[in-house]
């Protein structure tokens, strides 16, 4: 009860109707992999997502932009069920992946996550070695076979543009690998259990400009294979790697177009005024 | 779109750059009016001081050209600047590129009315052929002078009636040609004069179509549409849309 | 200048570093004294030969090691000291010691055939050699053969002692132990009224056939016994009294006023690594301490395998399934005021449940056939180190929840976005990167566990254990025994023993052993986490 009022609240308070800003038609020749329906999202009492309608067009890449606390993050990790983590987060509305609803009762969370791949804004590889790095996902499927591994890892670390940086210390700690190593190591190891969908949150923010960049390319190279949605603060990196730009503000999926589009000629105001760098 | 957008982003510098930019272009467009005007009353009066005049200053509207130029490279490099302010940049690349055609087209006439002037007194074209280009020549400088306040204002509306006026100089045009003809097939001593004057309106014709240029510059500027290469009526939907 | 030495804070950094200093200052100096006073124990001292004048001008002879003085306070530098001599022969004195006044005092000699016999029993006897008789030969002290005779029978003396001893721990203590087993089986047999004729046969077979085996080795024993008392040796106190000596009695022999300098550092390992390595002797005041060694290491051990689980699994389910609320605040802070309750609460704890409750049914479950002895149902080493475990829960659930908080968010998360589960994430990636936190628990368990000692008295040390917890009878722990420990053998020796006086440096040598110990024991753990610590260095959030 309590929720549903505050929508409404909320909804008086932000007297402008965001749907127009959304031109799905945009997408009339892509095949779509993910599909946002109403999607509401509440920490406790507060709501970080209002009604998000967007639909994800498959082997391509989707960027997310907005200023900080936005919500794109929190949409983001929707996709894979990140927010299960959080206690208070309570979501309401559907997500369909290829038409399924990955909120539906009974559906099997680690298997989505297997399926809906994500690499964080930091690098985070574990402290182990670099090929037990890229192996991790397959040891969790069981797979311990060491041939079978050996060739994933070689697969993965070559997908990942650091195969021939690495082969030869593939048994030294990660932790001793550049930043930028490090974030295409964790691609790696999220490209290692082949999954449909790679959600890139923030992934060069915490990057040199030159990792930033092969970071950059590597998405390019990465989207013929997979659905790739990409979180960045970074608008000009949105406009260089992304086909597609949702701009978020306050909860609110503002405007979502081809990318083309939402850099030279937006539609509403708000993604102007981001964009441009200008008073929100 | 409010020009007054120019002035609200997070960072004064890029501000400052960019008004910077839109003041020099509106100098330029100044200096290149003058040119027009001057131009016109060195052919009225053929008088070959003030062509001189024109001549010599058409150097001013290159260096504003270079110098613009090199502003509006300094911002893409620096600022990468995307939507409006993108759009505000490519317009002003694209405007002084024209703005200074106007000017060569000034200097071009400035130099046929020192031609007339230096020529036998005999082989002038006469007054009633001067007042028909002086017409086209004064509405086309109208034109330049609102393409110009249209850009000042980002005002659309102004833009397209600008646009409009276009027509009526091509108009203009093709009867100064059809009159020239005449003369020339009557007398043919005048052909060379007739030339002279021909080449001026072909001129004053030019600078009609930079003004069209311009405002079309302005609806992408305002719009972020592309009016180029369409017709009239299109353009107008277009840019109301 | 002296506010802008207080603005600049300089005051604070020499606050601390004189904290620190006498910190450094209190540990060195505390190991320092006790190695001092513990070690020096084992140096031989002379043994001088006291001239004494009473007051009524009756002249007297003491001879005894100087062991102590005291002059006592505003008393005289010379007239009021007294001297505290160790003079031994306990059989003829009754007392080790005696106080002599300095002003008595006419004169010292160091005489060097002075000789010091160790016995096994009335401890040292100080005198001089008069003569052996080996195999029925006496030889003289003047005589050439004398020495090499005395070296001859104390080493087959000492060679007679240890099989005597593997004899009676190793081969009949263990045929006791079958002998035991096999009683209570029959018992066993009774009680489930299985007791058919063929199975008690079969019982009582066995049994005679060990007895056999008793029997034989017993023989052995008493013609061990015979051989060892064969040899004895005669010696002469100071004043006079004869006294024979059994070569069986004797443990060492020296001459400390003959030793040079090579020969004392000789003597002085040997004492050490004697009481390092040997069993206690007289009431624990003499010989070694091994078997307080042992047991401390292997309840310190004991205690680590059943704390480190049980901490991990409690503090894991507190920091990662448990709902924080008001009950789980609720239960750390219990959790936190555990760690103060003072330790021999634990031990009332431990006998009440442990020994009483849970020993005595686990009796009534597994053991009816021993009873009324008790078997798990009596203070033990298996009680002993969970009621130390418990006392050091607390530390070792802090630490690794400590360690669970610090392993960065986005490490869990990179392993959940992978397809794992909670679990899998926790055993693969959370518990390995926290082991270093672990570790850390552990060391500090150690630390206090080690140097415990009220409640072990409650639930299972005692002052003499007659085996030791580990041995080669099947099942070769054995958890149900009682056992030695540093900790209260200091205590005992210090404060229980007949004699005080004799036992004060073997307490500074036992503390200093403890303390040994325990720096082992961590330096141990410190290192294994160190190691880990190398191997899951956490990012550099």
């Amino acid at each position: 009860m309590n929720n549903a009022k505050s929508v409404k609240l909320a909804k008086l308070d932000e007297k402008e109707d965001y749907r127009d800003g959304i031109n799905l038609d945009a997408l009339a020749n892509e095949k779509i992999a993910l599909e946002v329906e109403d999607l509401s999202l509440y920490y406790g009492d507060k709501q970080a997502l209002f009604d998000i309608n967007l639909k994800i067009p498959e082997k391509k890449v989707t960027a997310f932009i907005g200023p900080s606390g936005c919500g794109k993050s929190t949409l983001l990790r929707c996709f894979n069920r990140m927010n299960d983590l959080v206690d208070i987060a309570k979501v309401s509305g559907a997500i369909k992946l290829h038409g399924n609803n990955i909120y539906a009762p009974g559906v099997n969370v680690a298997d989505l996550r297997r399926n809906v791949g994500m690499v964080f804004q930091k690098p985070n590889p574990f402290p182990k070695s670099i090929y037990e790095n890229v192996a991790y996902g397959l040891r969790l499927q069981g797979i311990n076979k060491r041939s079978v591994l050996d060739e994933v890892v070689e697969w993965a670390l070559k997908g990942a543009a650091l195969w021939d940086e690495v082969k030869d210390r593939l048994d030294d700690n990660a932790l001793g690998m550049s930043g930028g190593q490090q974030q295409r190591l964790v691609i790696a190891r999220s490209i290692a259990v082949q999954p449909e969908v790679l959600l890139l949150d923030e992934p060069a923010s915490a990057l040199d400009p030159i990792s930033t960049l092969k970071i950059e390319e590597l998405i390019h190279d990465l989207k013929d294979q997979y659905t790739i949605v990409i979180v960045t603060h970074n608008m000009q990196q949105a406009a260089r790697v992304s086909d597609y730009t949702a701009f978020m503000y306050m909860g609110n999926c503002v405007e979502f177009d081809k990318t083309d589009t939402i850099f030279t000629n937006p539609k509403k105001k708000k993604t102007e005024d981001y964009i441009t760098g200008r008073y929100g | 779109m409010d020009k007054s957008l120019f002035n609200q982003h997070i960072s004064r510098q890029f501000n400052q750059d960019l008004e910077n930019i839109r003041q020099r272009v509106l100098a330029m467009g100044g200096l290149v009016e003058e040119q027009i005007e001057r131009s016109l009353e060195a052919l009225e009066k053929l008088d070959p001081d003030l062509s001189s005049v024109v001549i010599e200053k058409d150097q001013y509207v290159n260096g504003f050209e270079v110098a613009i130029d090199e502003e509006c490279t300094k911002i893409l490099a620096k600022r990468q600047p995307a939507a409006g302010d993108l759009r505000l940049v490519v317009a002003i690349i694209k405007t002084i590129t024209d703005l200074e055609r106007v000017g060569d087209e000034a200097e071009k006439i400035a130099r046929m009315a020192q031609h007339i002037a230096a020529s036998m007194e005999g082989a002038r074209p006469s007054k009633s052929q001067f007042g028909a280009v002086v017409h086209l020549g004064n509405h086309v400088k109208v034109m330049i002078n609102e393409a110009l306040d249209a850009f000042a204002r980002m005002d659309v509306d102004a833009a397209l009636k600008v646009a409009q006026k276009e027509a009526k100089a091509d108009e203009e045009y093709n009867a100064i040609t059809r009159q020239l003809i005449t003369y020339m097939m009557e007398d043919p001593r005048s052909i060379s004069s007739s030339l002279d004057v021909m080449w001026s309106a072909r001129a004053l014709e030019r600078i009609g179509d930079h003004a069209r240029n311009i405002c079309e510059y302005v609806i992408y500027l305002v719009e972020g549409k592309d009016v180029r290469h369409i017709s009239l009526e299109k353009m107008q939907e277009l840019a109301k849309s | 200048m002296r506010e802008k030495f207080f603005k600049s804070g300089e005051h604070w950094v020499w606050f601390n570093a004189g904290a620190i200093a006498i910190s450094l200052v209190m540990v060195i100096g505390l190991v320092l004294m006790i190695a001092a006073k513990g070690l020096s124990h084992f140096w031989p001292a002379q043994v001088g030969t006291y001239q004494l004048v009473l007051e009524n001008g009756e002249v007297k002879t003491a001879l005894g090691e100087h062991y102590d003085e005291v002059t006592p306070k505003g008393g005289d530098e010379f007239a009021d000291k007294q001297i505290l001599l160790k003079v031994g022969n306990r059989d003829i004195y009754g007392l080790d010691f005696r106080w002599i006044r300095n002003n008595e005092l006419k004169s010292v000699e160091y005489i060097k055939d002075i000789t010091v016999i160790e016995r096994r029993e009335w401890g040292n006897f100080y005198g001089t050699l008069i003569s052996i008789n080996v195999d029925g030969v006496t030889y003289q002290v003047n005589d050439e053969a004398f020495n090499q005779m005395l070296e001859a029978m104390l080493e087959r003396g000492v060679e007679i002692h240890r099989e005597i001893k593997t004899l009676e721990k190793d081969d009949i203590g263990s045929i006791n132990y079958e002998l035991e087993k096999l009683r209570l089986e029959k018992r066993k047999l009774q009680l489930y009224k299985e007791d058919s004729p063929e199975n008690l046969a079969e019982i009582t077979a066995q049994e005679n056939q060990l007895k056999n085996d008793f029997e034989v080795l017993q023989e052995k024993l008493f013609s061990l016994y015979k051989q060892l008392n064969r040899d004895s040796l005669q010696a002469k106190a100071i004043e006079g009294q004869l006294r024979e000596i059994q070569a069986s009695q004797i443990v060492m022999i020296y001459q400390p006023n003959a030793m040079n300098f090579f020969n004392k550092i000789g003597h002085y390992f040997t004492k050490i690594g004697e009481f390092i390595f040997d069993d206690p002797r007289e009431a624990n005041t003499e010989g070694g301490v091994f078997p307080a060694i042992f047991g401390t290491v292997m309840m310190v051990l004991l205690m680590s395998i059943m704390v480190t689980p049980f901490g991990v699994v409690a503090a894991v389910y507190l920091h990662e399934y448990a709902k924080q609320g008001f009950v789980t605040r609720l239960i750390r802070i219990a959790v936190n005021n555990l760690a103060g309750v003072p330790s021999i609460v634990y031990g009332v704890f431990g006998l009440g449940f442990f020994v009483y409750f849970l020993g005595g049914n686990i009796d009534d479950l597994f053991y009816p056939e021993a009873k009324p002895a008790p078997t798990f149902g009596t203070s033990g080493l298996l009680w002993a180190s969970i009621t130390l475990a418990l006392l050091t829960l607390p530390v070792v659930i802090v630490s690794t929840e400590e360690g669970l908080s610090r392993i960065p968010k986005s490490i869990r998360e990179g392993s959940l976005a992978l397809g794992a589960t909670k679990i899998e994430t926790l055993w693969r990636t959370v518990l390995p990167m926290a082991s270093p936190a672990m570790m850390t628990g552990l060391i500090l368990a150690i630390a206090r566990a080690a140097g415990e000692v009220a409640p072990l008295m409650l639930v299972g040390v005692v002052k003499l254990a007659p085996t030791l917890p580990l041995d080669f009878n099947a099942p070769f722990i054995h958890l149900e025994r009682k056992f030695m420990h540093l900790g209260f053998h200091i205590y005992d020796v210090g404060f229980q023993s007949p004699n005080v006086e004799a036992a004060r440096p073997l307490v500074y040598a036992t503390a200093l052993l403890l303390v040994l110990v325990i720096i082992l024991l961590n330096i141990s753990a410190i290192k294994i986490r160190n190691h880990l610590r190398e191997k899951y260095k956490s990012l550099e959030h």
